[in-house]
């Protein structure tokens, strides 16, 4: 509604599974949201020229933003999740911003929409703005302001070694094992593919 | 109830640097999803996980402070990212059940 100063709250709340895919034919990566209640690591199947393996389950959320004051709700099932950088490229210029928000008493997380084997689909910039008032009109008046970027930004995608807001390694019976950057391809061994979490939790080193 | 008169109370040891403020409830969970979804703004947030990533999520939904239970040893990476972002990062001998109980005796109750 025009003039209407939002107030946004959390709904339809769903939570699931960022299932992450890669395929060891041409190393592409995708990730959807997935409502399973247990969610299988290591599962693979043919699609096209591409072999696709479950590599990694990350608990997570999907929600929509509503207005408490006029009810406009706005659907954010394109976000994947958020992701907070680690500073690991100078040349990156989600760093730059990074760095010039924290010197104007900001701080900074990425946004990122799910990936298709043809890499990440950006969010609109207004819903992460939204996305922003949301989390800024929760926190007290007195701590720094969040400031949404989005991963458009991000230089090399493939060498990010940020750290999403996601849980990992939870449905294991055994303590996880260190956490590994999602985004970053993994080094194939020797005569087979990359070993992943999914091979590590399922107790089995690459076939 | 402020931060340092929970840290007096409760024998918490401070690990990052963070300004005082007050507590309004707690919120207790070992999910970043749950804490994304649940936790208010001066709310403590009772965990036993201790990677790095409980910095942002802390940060993001405005938590008063990260309490560590069961003695577990918490990263120096993640205390250095706490006090960057003046994140309070607390930890507790005694276990979540243990902290909890204390906590509501207290008169600190849910988000």
């Amino acid at each position: 509604m025009a003039g209407c100063q939002h107030r946004w709250e959390m709904a339809d709340v769903e939570f699931g599974f960022v299932a992450f895919e890669r395929c060891f034919h041409c190393d592409g990566l995708r990730t959807f949201f997935s409502p399973e209640q247990a969610p299988f690591l290591g599962e693979e199947y043919r699609e096209g020229r591409c072999f696709w393996r479950r590599v990694e389950n990350a608990q997570s959320l999907r929600f929509s933003l509503r207005c408490a004051r006029c009810g406009e709700r706005h659907t954010l099932e394109e976000l994947m999740g958020l992701l907070h950088c680690s500073g690991c490229d100078p040349a990156c210029e989600i760093d730059r911003l990074r760095l010039q928000a924290e010197a104007a008493g900001e701080w900074v997380l990425v946004g990122f929409g799910f990936a298709d084997k043809n890499g990440a689909i950006p969010i609109p910039q207004a819903k992460l703005e939204i996305l922003a008032d949301y989390f800024n009109q929760r926190r007290a008046a007195s701590r720094p302001r969040l400031r949404l970027l989005s991963f458009e930004q991000i230089g090399e995608l493939s060498r990010c070694h940020g750290d999403f807001l996601h849980d990992v390694g939870m449905l294991s019976l055994e303590p996880p094992p260190p956490r590994k950057s999602l985004l970053v391809a993994p080094a194939p061994e020797p005569g087979g593919r990359a070993a992943s979490n999914a091979d590590r939790e399922n107790g089995h080193d690459t076939p | 109830m402020t931060l340092r008169d929970l840290i007096d109370r409760l024998k918490l040891k401070s690990l990052s640097t963070f300004d005082d403020r007050d507590v309004s409830g707690v919120v207790v969970s070992d999910m970043v999803s749950d804490v994304m979804a649940g936790a208010k703004s001066g709310n403590l947030w009772l965990t036993v996980q201790t990677h790095k990533s409980i910095v942002p999520a802390a940060n993001l939904v405005d938590v008063a402070a990260v309490v560590v239970t069961s003695g577990k040893t918490v990263p120096q990476e993640t205390v250095d990212l706490a006090s960057k972002y003046k994140v309070a990062i607390l930890s507790s001998e005694l276990s979540t059940f243990e902290l909890v109980g204390k906590l509501y005796s207290l008169g600190l109750g849910g988000t």
